[in-house]
């Protein structure tokens, strides 16, 4: 038993070794890469209700997590450009960061990965493959292997981003548009 | 050798793939051309009587040979400590060394349906097993093994939780060296043997925090063999903690007998257990790492 102990103590050893991210975006640099014109972004955070969430998870089948949602306002000058949304979906072991970007009429302008922690599965940072989502509006599909292309040993990644994009074009329908 | 082996598994520490649980299996693959060493130290203690402490040993490198064909190879070894304790036929005296190379396994992994797509996770699993050492005794004894098993994965609650469902069987040949000086009347078969074993099991693993998990597992496994038919059966049941990181991954298990039946031995202190080829608890280690 006494070799088991000391075997018990290494993994806590290595447990205690940081984790390391790798940090593509941060929120202004999102933002510019989103939305290059802008002048302003004005942050308009959004606390929802639990109605809300059960609206949002019943109008897009993706379960919301959260009851709140970082956005903010992007216009140049005082024109409406469109929103800027930063979210979180569940990776293999930690949370992605990422940035859906919405013009003035509801479409997918962009899709930006801030952080990523895993380790497979960095190739939904590929422009193409983020590409596929331009343009699409509340009500498309958006399903892997369907309207979405999944990149093959990322599935996990390609599956919540693309659910995520699903879930914040529901937020976007009943929290944001005007 | 304690300490050998600690400076051998250190450097072999810090990874990523997931194995959730200790001894059921996930149906995922490894992406292709990605690359992980395993280590894994598995403490198996207590045949209900006498002194019984092993520790097997596994050293295991796995390769995506596309995104959803993997093979690996593993290196094992194993160390034992016996004493006061004689099974007639099985654990012929006592017995002691701190690490001696057992034998190698190969195996194959075939994802057809992947979890994170598809309703349920579907793979096939092929591993092909040579022995030089009997894990019970400690004695020379040349074993080959074929196993094939059936792996599923469900995600729930957006991969947080999981299950894995295991079914599968493995044929075996085996054939002991003979011994001088055995006990008198001791029963110590040197013709070759043919055993079929069944398992079943099945897992469920909850993230209750970023990187960590928390699960139980369960495992019957029974075992056929010529001259007495079932030769053994038992349920393995209990926690595992996992932890994985961007670049290693850790998951210990602790996996208690809570019932068998079978072949038994007269001088073990429960008898509603099987605790020939079995013992009443084990603890298992594995720390994966990628690169």
């Amino acid at each position: 038993m006494r070799n088991v102990i000391q075997w018990v103590a290494l993994p806590a050893l290595v447990v205690a070794a940081p984790c390391y991210a790798t940090v593509y975006h941060t929120v202004e640099s999102a933002q510019q890469a989103c939305f290059p014109e802008a002048t302003q972004f004005a942050s308009a955070g959004v606390k929802l209700s639990k109605e809300q969430m059960r609206a949002i998870e019943k109008d897009s089948g993706v379960r919301v997590r959260l009851d709140s949602q970082r956005v903010w306002r992007a216009t140049k000058n005082a024109e409406f450009l469109g929103w800027f949304i930063v979210d979180e979906v569940i990776g293999k072991h930690e949370f992605i960061t990422w940035a859906l970007a919405l013009s003035a009429d509801g479409g997918v302008q962009s899709v930006e990965v801030m952080e990523y922690r895993e380790t497979y599965g960095y190739q939904i940072r590929n422009a193409d493959w983020r590409a596929q989502f331009l343009g699409k509006k509340h009500g498309a599909k958006l399903k892997l292997d369907d309207d979405v292309k999944n990149i093959s040993g990322a599935t996990f990644s390609c599956r919540h981003i693309t659910d995520g994009v699903k879930r914040l074009l529901s937020f976007h329908d009943i929290m944001l548009k005007q | 050798m304690t300490v050998t082996a600690t400076v051998y598994l250190t450097a072999l520490a810090v990874r990523a793939d997931e194995q959730l649980f200790g001894y059921v299996k996930g149906s995922e693959t490894l992406p292709k051309g990605a690359s992980e060493i395993y280590q894994w130290i598995t403490y198996r203690a207590d045949k209900g009587a006498g002194h019984y402490e092993a520790i097997d040993w596994k050293t295991e490198f796995e390769y995506g040979v596309s995104d959803r064909f993997s093979a690996s190879l593993a290196l094992k070894s194993l160390s034992i400590d016996t004493r006061g304790l004689l099974v007639d036929g099985y654990v012929p005296g006592d017995k002691k060394f701190g690490f001696r190379f057992s034998g190698f396994e190969a195996g194959l992994k075939y994802s057809f349906l992947q979890p994170a797509k598809d309703p349920i996770g579907l793979a096939m699993y092929w591993s092909f097993d040579y022995d030089m050492l009997d894990p019970h005794s400690g004695q020379d004894k040349d074993t080959l093994s074929a196993e094939m098993q059936l792996l599923a994965q469900k995600y729930f609650l957006d991969g947080r939780l999981i299950w894995v469902g295991n079914i599968g069987y493995e044929a075996t040949y085996a054939k002991r060296a003979e011994i001088a000086n055995l006990p008198v009347g001791f029963d110590w078969p040197t013709d070759p043997e043919m055993e079929l074993e069944l398992k079943f099991g099945t897992g469920l693993s909850y993230r209750f925090v970023q990187n960590w998990y928390i699960g139980a597992e369960a495992l019957y496994e029974t075992e056929f063999e010529t001259e007495v038919g079932q030769e053994r059966w038992t349920w393995f049941a209990g926690p595992s903690l996992h932890y994985g990181g961007k670049r290693w991954w850790a998951t210990l298990a602790y996996f208690a007998q809570l019932a068998g039946g079978g072949e038994q031995h007269p001088a073990q202190d429960d008898f509603n257990l099987h605790l020939i080829e079995k013992t009443k608890y084990e603890i298992r280690l594995k720390v994966g790492l990628n690169f």
